[in-house]
């Protein structure tokens, strides 16, 4: 039991400096506010946040009411072998803890009067400290459950009989903060259910966090750490005999085989891990740390998350730590530390073609769509055109037939071709009238309009032309007057 | 003495004479004084532009317009559009309604133009302009207000381009989409959930999914729903809908493939209210349930469910609940007989359109009973319903005063007896023969003489009768536009001369007439004027003097189809560059014409072409540049 109590001390002795058991339970009961604004808070729109922890630092209530609960399961008959492991971890990260906290205090003496900005900086850190050691203690606790039902069903009486009532914690809290509507004044039947409701929201950022999406106990694996030196060197095998360099150990013993017949044994050949595995013991998993001081995957870490194989490490170490050597050859715009990214890179850059108006660009159509249906006013911007010949030589065309349309001379204002020049050059229109890029002036001179002066330009003239003449001479209609047409303009 | 009494009344008295007046008597009122002429510019709203070049003279002229219809309008192009901009006089800030279907010419910079220059625009309709694509569609959503919006057939249209309209104009209201098969789920998703006050939607023909379906179930105000033809639409996606789209009226999925009338019946299930049902060639036999269902729409007014089996005892049990029901369709239905048709007959006299056709047991005693009880019958369709005789007709012709379209279409049993009947009904507008080879003069002459309010009349292959009946039609139907001849061989000139008098003539099919020559043809150009669609194939005696004649005459042709016509070069030439107004020509099978004959004609009306059908082998022998004017004028090529 020793442990435990020692545990306890540690903690509260390091968060706050008077650590009496007496006033950690007047807390948890004079706590019963707060609880109540975290409950009324949405916990979807709190999870950032982290409403119960934000004023960790003066009276961490989430961490006592957890350390209380615990206290309480642990007084039970249960074996702690199985624990003590994890417990020892727990204690480390707790005496670093303190450690900090005695430096802040050390320091606070000094900088007396300093800027806020400071003392806010350490509560912060000391809250997340805080936090991921509740974590693990709760993780820890989370193989107690069972028992903890049974001891709750026994102590506590009311609705709340543990966590596995509530697979969901909007659930669990939503039904908390409604029986704690109706009956306020009984205080004591709400300390036990909410913490369990914060522990579980916690489990699930974590699993969101981790990108193995593996939730290994501290502890239970062995942590391995390579040097720098290590990680960045081209070579990790090296041959005994020739002093050559391998990327891969397979690679090595193909190469021991030249070195004579003894290397050529299947014993030899094989992997020289799976040998130990049989008749040994089920080995500790291996995990790996970053050499990193200060790194989220470094073993120092308060919130470590170990890096699964070696290729793993290197490639956090390269991505993370190094310079990124690697540049694109074409776009320029991205550089890279491991060569595989570069690759993965150019096979999909300039796929990215469904593009919004505000700039961001999209490899998949439906990507986009729901990018503009989520924000007002984003459009799908429209590629310019790559200037299709033919379409500018009809409307070049169509320029020239209006040139010697004689049916046109009532319609333009002034002068004919004064008024097609206007229009051949849009900028003329910029004043009044924006038009896409693509129609841009410079788009429009390049144009070839010399094609069209090679057709037989009488053909592109008007009914009121050429024709005329034949007609009324050739079969003999009476010369046309011109209201016959006309009559039936404004049907 | 009159000019005293007219200037008497005051302008608003004008304007308010004015406002009783329908367009044909408007045309006259121009022309009485400079006055009333005046009155006309000030107080007309709507206008549909013929020729181009009057655009901004008519703009100028009617500064109170809210509706422009440049639908028909050819040479309309960007730079027309352009000028008119630049033109400051031009006030356009009143356009509330703007047609520009079928202006294929206008691309994005022209309907950016457009769009900018009339502020108040809510009605677009660019349907038919197969080249309206993604940049087109982003220069119209520059019109915010817009409320409605038809872009069926627009081909390069895609979902980029819907999503363009749909942020820039979230107000629509309407919007068609029919034929736009670029659009897919994605398209239709973001439609529905930026443009929230959609009430009436038309997605026909489009491969869109049951995602879509689950899509147009959360628009609120959805009123109209049309998914003609969506074949990867299935009962799944109906589903949706059972308990989406609140207010719901009318609902179309005919030959939707893999609906059944399961999801009908939950699309019922969840919309008591709705009136209008169209569920034709989708489902294939009319069940007890779907029965049931259909049974508790108190408000229906339409059911279409064409192509089902339909038994007496469920058409009985139908018109027995929904007795308000106006128009059903039940054509190509087995099990359509007298039994069922006397029973909804008798329960639902409110109905005004029925369409029976290719109902083969349906006799004169089922036609009798609908006349007698359904006064107030409007459109009846009878397409090969053989049984029918002339019995069924005497009681059509009694009775059903308020007839306005028939539709006997390969009914043998009709016969000048028949018709004589027919003729009883002088509200007569649309009438089908095609087909009735029991037609004679004497029948004809009788509709003739009595509906005269006849504006469509099909006597296609009616060989039976000849220039006697032609005359009398001529004589009597005054108001006659459209006039479907093809294949009536005894046709002769002296017909075609007969058919001049129908001024408001504008359909014309004169198909196979070998009998009709240039002269026919001469008189008809001469005295149809409004004429916009001809068909001359297969008439072969037509001879150069016709076509110069309509080269001078016809100068609203808009469509003209002269396959297999003995056509010279010159002629084609002179057609081609004289007819001002013509988009749309068949010129397949020209014995006469030679290339360098099709190369003149064909440049000659490049610039206003938009449909045109060739023989396949001048793809290769048509100069390139020429190809490329016609496609780059938005004209589409049939090599055939």
């Amino acid at each position: 039991m020793e442990p435990e109590d020692d545990l306890c001390q540690n903690n509260w002795g390091g968060s706050s400096s008077s650590s009496s058991s007496k006033r950690r339970e007047q807390v948890c009961f004079t706590s019963q506010h707060k609880w109540e604004d975290a409950s009324i808070l949405d916990y979807e729109m709190g999870m950032e946040e982290e409403p119960a922890f934000q004023e960790n630092s003066n009276n961490n209530n989430g961490g006592q009411v957890n350390v209380d609960f615990l206290q309480g399961v642990r007084a039970q008959a249960w074996d702690p072998r199985t624990m003590l492991s994890n417990l020892s971890f727990m204690e480390e990260k707790i005496h670093e803890l303190q450690d900090l906290v005695h430096l802040m205090v050390a320091r606070n003496g000094q900088l007396q009067g300093r800027q806020e900005q400071l003392v806010a900086q350490q509560q912060q850190l000391i809250t997340t400290d805080l936090t991921s050691i509740i974590i693990q203690l709760i993780s820890t606790a989370g193989s107690l459950l069972p028992s903890v039902k049974h001891h709750n069903m026994s102590t506590a009486p009311g609705p709340f009989t543990g966590s596995a009532l509530f697979p969901y914690p909007r659930e669990a809290n939503n039904l908390a903060s409604q029986t704690l509507n109706n009956n306020n004044n009984n205080t004591c039947e709400f300390d036990l259910p909410k913490p369990i409701v914060v522990e579980e929201e916690h489990e699930m950022k974590d699993e969101d966090d981790v990108e193995e999406g593996e939730n290994l106990l501290p502890g239970s694996y062995e942590i391995l750490q390579l040097e720098k030196e290590e990680i960045l060197a081209p070579h990790t095998h090296f041959c005994t005999i020739c002093g050559k360099g391998f990327k891969r150990d397979a690679n090595l013993r193909m190469h021991m085989r030249g070195h004579g017949d003894e290397y050529k044994t299947p014993a030899a050949l094989a992997k020289p891990n799976k040998e130990a595995v049989p008749g040994s013991e089920p080995m500790l998993i291996k995990r790996y740390s970053c050499p990193f001081p200060g790194c989220k995957r470094n073993k120092d870490h308060k919130k470590f998350q170990p890096l699964k194989t070696i290729l793993c490490v290197k490639n956090h170490y390269k991505r993370t730590h190094c310079d990124k050597s690697f540049t694109r050859s074409r776009c320029h715009t991205k550089k890279f530390s491991v060569i595989a990214d570069l690759k993965t890179h150019e096979k999909h850059c300039g796929k990215n073609k469904w593009l919004c108006s505000c700039g961001t660009t999209f490899s998949r159509k439906d990507k986009l769509f729901g990018h503009i249906a989520l924000f007002q006013g984003h459009t799908p911007a429209i590629p310019l055109e790559e200037t299709k010949p033919s379409a500018q030589k009809g409307s070049s065309a169509c320029e020239n037939s209006n040139n010697n349309n004689t049916g046109m001379v009532g319609f333009n204002l002034g002068s004919a071709t004064n008024a097609i020049e206007e229009v051949a050059q849009p900028g003329f229109m910029d004043g009044k009238i924006r038009f896409e890029d693509s129609f841009s002036p410079l788009s429009f001179d390049t144009c070839n309009f010399g094609g069209f002066h090679e057709f037989p330009r009488p053909m592109f003239d008007d009914s009121e032309s050429s024709f005329q003449m034949l007609i009324s001479s050739a079969c003999g209609f009476s010369p046309r007057n011109g209201g016959e047409s006309v009559s039936n303009t404004s049907l | 003495m009159s000019h005293s009494i007219l200037s008497a009344l005051s302008e608003d008295l004008l304007v308010r004479v004015y406002g009783f007046l329908d367009p044909p008597c408007r045309k006259t009122w121009r022309l009485v004084s400079r006055e009333f002429h005046r009155v006309d510019s000030l107080s007309r709203t709507s206008i549909r532009i013929l020729r181009v070049e009057f655009l901004p003279a008519l703009l100028f002229k009617h500064p109170n317009l809210s509706s422009l219809d440049l639908s028909v309008c050819p040479k309309l192009d960007d730079d027309v559009v352009l000028r008119i901009a630049l033109d400051g006089a031009v006030s356009t800030s009143r356009l509330k309604s703007l047609n520009l279907s079928r202006a294929t010419a206008v691309r994005a910079r022209g309907l950016e133009t457009l769009a900018r220059l009339c502020r108040a625009l809510e009605r677009v309709d660019v349907s038919h302009c197969w080249a309206f694509g993604d940049r087109e569609a982003a220069a119209l959503s520059v019109a915010a207000g817009l409320r409605e919006l038809k872009m069926d057939k627009c081909l390069s249209l895609s979902d980029v381009g819907l999503a363009r309209i749909v942020v820039g104009c979230s107000k629509l209201n309407k919007i068609s989409l029919k034929w736009c098969m670029e659009i897919s789920d994605l398209g239709i998703d973001l439609l529905c959930k930026k443009c929230k006050d959609l009430k009436s939607l038309d997605v026909s023909y489009l491969k869109i999914t049951n995602e879509s379906v689950r899509s147009i179930a959360l628009l609120p105000k959805l009123e109209v729903l049309e998914m003609v033809s969506c074949p990867l639409i299935d009962d799944a996606g109906l589903q949706y809908l059972e308990n989406g789209s609140p207010s719901l009226k009318e609902i179309d999925v005919t030959r939707c493939d893999r609906v059944s009338s399961s999801s009908l019946i939950s699309i019922v299930k969840g919309h008591p209210d709705l009136q209008h049902l169209k569920a034709s060639h989708c489902i294939s036999e009319i069940s007890l349930s779907f029965l049931h269902n259909i049974k508790a729409l108190k408000h229906l007014k339409t059911l279409w469910i064409d192509g089902a089996r339909v038994s007496d005892s469920s058409l009985l049990t139908l018109s027995g609940s929904c007795r308000a029901l106006t128009e059903l369709g039940v054509s190509r239905c087995v099990g359509v007989t007298d039994i069922g048709m006397m029973g909804l007959a008798r329960n639902c006299s409110n109905l005004k359109a029925l369409n029976l056709a290719c109902c083969g047991f349906v006799t004169d005693a089922a036609i009798s009973a609908v006349a007698q009880s359904c006064l107030n019958l409007e459109s009846l369709q009878l397409e090969s319903c053989h049984l029918i005789t002339e019995k069924g007709l005497q009681s059509l012709g009694c009775y059903s005063k308020r007839l306005q379209e028939l539709d006997l279409t390969d009914c043998d049993g009709v016969n000048d007896r028949g018709l004589e009947y027919i003729s009883k009904c002088s509200n007569l507008l649309r009438l089908k023969l095609g087909l009735c080879a029991n037609i004679s003069d004497k029948g004809i002459f009788h509709i003739g003489s009595k509906c005269s309010k006849l504006l469509e009349l099909d006597l296609y292959r009616c060989a039976g009768f000849g220039d006697d009946g032609l005359a009398a039609i001529s004589r009597g139907c005054k108001s006659l536009n459209r006039l479907i001849l093809s294949y009536c061989g005894e046709l002769t000139d002296t017909g075609a001369e007969k058919i001049r008098q129908l001024e408001h003539l504008t359909h014309l099919e004169l198909r196979g007439i070998k009998n009709i020559t240039g002269t026919g043809l001469a008189a008809i150009a001469r005295g149809c004027k409004k004429l916009a669609y001809l068909d001359l194939k297969q008439c072969e005696n037509i001879d150069d003097s016709g076509f110069w004649a309509l080269a001078y005459f016809s100068r609203n042709l808009r469509q003209i189809n002269l396959c297999n016509c003995s056509v010279s070069d010159t002629a084609l030439c002179m057609l081609m560059s004289n007819l001002s107004r013509v988009q749309d020509v068949d010129l397949v099978h020209l014995n006469r014409v030679t290339v360098e004959g099709f190369e003149f004609a064909l440049r000659a009306c490049c610039n206003r072409l938009k449909k045109l059908k060739l023989l396949a082998p001048l793809r290769f022998l048509l100069s390139s540049e020429l190809l490329e004017v016609l496609h780059a004028r938005g004209c589409r090529i049939r090599w055939d």
